[in-house]
């Protein structure tokens, strides 16, 4: 649906994203993080086709933005990061005002306004001025606006910022859902358990691209495992017994647990497992601690920051 | 087309709600187009009085044989200048509230994102700004001749409006000048974010106005229909620069990256 190849934007003398390719397919949810500045806006605006690449060649739906700018900007939805609306009036016209750009008909049109403002409960206040909405309520009308149409690729720019929880997980049920209307969603996000528990494959990027992998390839391609120990008594009293192994990398201890960062597990466990058995520990639980995307994507981009 | 209608629809239902923009507009008709005629029409006699009134018409027309009439048409002819006001005025009061609301609200990019081309936003924008321009200053023109030909029936027994010269002035130079001030006030528009300062691009284009209405009163030289069409032809050039120059600043890529936008 979606294909980026070695995609450069500079503007004058900086350069915002720096030879990126990726590709995304029908009703995927990709996850596009990255540090503030890392070029994540830079690229939703080159995809959407409001900013045009300095290099690199982009095809959406297989069409170009140079050639098919309108077709394309007919067939997404943008949700930016900073939402606005014509505050002077109503939601329902807030609505009705974008989606009059689109060659759909008056009724679809009427009934896709109804049906947005229902899923996220502002039906209710539909006639209210939009300035006189939450932001969170705005958020919500800015998420409608950016379906209005029913688009097939969907750019979400922190979706779910400033939402209360409540809102926040409807957001997210409603995004994961896109995946059975066959709509691609391309989701940039700083909530990275959001990204984790949403995304079919994760792209982090800081200005070029780090990785992109699914959360169970990163997890598995981690140099640092973790693994939790659970003894039946205190786990300080083994501490300096586990600081005496080279292979453990790091550890933390807390009450009856000490969590270990390991290289290479299928070397360092069987020699962890056998010194403690051998000083008459007693174990209680020895368990495989699976990295959280946060924690990859913090090594990933101190990894970065390093080169 | 069909867009820029959605978009003219829109801005123009705010605009109507906008006291700030009507506020001045009635002002302005009230002692240009009511006020100031009935004053100068009415009170024409004790002008006359004034021995210096006398001597300036004697420079002016030379020797007249009315100089009543003579000095109801020289009235007249500042008051038509005076009326420019209103297509300087009006376009530089929407237009940037237009372009800025847009930008503090954050509209622009979603906007941008659906299937609208940049010039159906330009050009639904400019007809928001031209058009109230258009209906006002030719309304404020009917009112000026309507107030004028009673007034001057009443005292002196004749209609001296319209003339060619209203003609020129109502139908070719305000639309020339309201097309102007809308391409400018957008181009200014994109580089501030402080409608006040945008909106005073009006003010600079007042300058004129008042120059040409003090040169008329020094003596230095009396508008008659040439000078008006070489007027309209000077502004005309100018058009299609500013009308280039808005088309420029008004692409995608320089809106979002190039404009200046509330932080």
């Amino acid at each position: 649906m979606i294909k980026v190849e070695n995609l450069t934007k500079k503007f004058e003398t900086i350069t915002a994203v720096e030879n990126i390719s990726f590709d995304i397919n029908e009703s995927e949810i990709f996850g596009f993080l990255g540090p503030n500045g890392a070029g994540k806006t830079t690229t939703i605006r080159m995809l959407s086709t409001l900013i045009s690449q300095t290099s690199g060649k982009i095809t959406i739906d297989n069409r170009s933005p140079e050639s098919d700018g309108e077709y394309i900007r007919s067939i997404i939805g943008l949700l930016t990061e900073s939402p606005g609306m014509y505050e002077k009036i109503s939601a329902y016209d807030n609505l009705d005002y974008y989606s009059s750009f689109y060659s759909i008909s008056n009724t679809i049109r009427k009934n896709n306004i109804k049906k947005y403002l229902k899923m996220f409960d502002l039906w209710d206040r539909k006639d209210d001025l939009a300035g006189t909405y939450s932001k969170g309520m705005k958020q919500k009308l800015a998420l409608s606006r950016a379906l209005i149409h029913e688009p097939k690729i969907l750019f979400l720019d922190e979706p779910t910022a400033g939402l209360d929880p409540e809102s926040a997980h409807m957001v997210r049920n409603f995004i994961e859902s896109q995946k059975k209307e066959k709509t691609t969603v391309f989701l940039c996000t700083h909530n990275l358990e959001e990204a984790s528990n949403l995304s079919d494959r994760v792209c982090i990027i800081k200005r070029k691209i780090i990785r992109i992998a699914t959360l169970s390839e990163l997890q598995s391609d981690d140099k640092n495992k973790r693994v939790e120990i659970v003894f039946t008594d205190d786990a300080d009293r083994y501490i300096k017994l586990l600081e005496e192994i080279d292979e453990i990398k790091n550890i933390q201890s807390d009450k009856n647990k000490a969590t270990l960062v390991i290289e290479k597990p299928e070397i360092s466990n069987p020699i962890i497992i056998k010194k403690l058995v051998d000083s008459g520990a007693q174990v209680l639980y020895f368990n495989e601690i699976k990295a959280t995307l946060e924690e990859i994507y913090l090594d990933l981009i101190k990894d970065e920051e390093a080169k | 087309m069909k867009n820029a209608a959605v978009v003219f629809k829109k801005e123009i239902k705010e605009v109507i709600k906008n006291k700030n923009i009507w506020m001045p507009i009635l002002i302005i008709t009230a002692i240009f187009s009511i006020a100031m005629p009935l004053v100068f029409i009415l009170g024409s006699n004790s002008i006359l009085k004034d021995e210096d009134t006398l001597n300036f018409i004697n420079k002016i027309f030379g020797q007249v044989g009315d100089p009543l009439r003579v000095l109801i048409g020289f009235i007249l002819k500042q008051l038509l200048i005076f009326l420019l006001i209103l297509p300087a005025m009006v376009p530089s009061l929407i237009a940037p509230s237009s372009v800025i609301m847009e930008k503090e609200n954050n509209t622009l990019e979603p906007l941008l994102a659906t299937p609208l081309k940049t010039s159906e936003l330009l050009l639904g924008k400019s007809l928001t700004a031209l058009v109230p321009s258009f209906v006002i200053s030719t309304i404020n023109f009917i009112i000026l001749t309507i107030v004028v030909d009673v007034a001057a029936y009443i005292k002196l027994g004749y209609a001296p409006l319209p003339t060619m010269e209203w003609v020129i002035v109502a139908f070719l130079l305000s639309p020339i000048l309201s097309f102007i001030i809308t391409m400018a006030s957008v181009i200014v528009s994109s580089k501030s974010t402080d409608i006040r300062s945008a909106q005073g691009i009006g003010a600079v284009i007042i300058v004129p106005i008042y120059l040409v209405i003090g040169l008329q009163l020094a003596g230095f030289f009396l508008l008659n229909i040439t000078y008006l069409l070489i007027g309209c032809l000077v502004l005309l050039a100018v058009c299609p620069l500013v009308l280039r120059l808005a088309v420029k600043i008004f692409d995608r890529e320089n809106i979002l990256t190039k404009w200046k936008m509330k932080a």
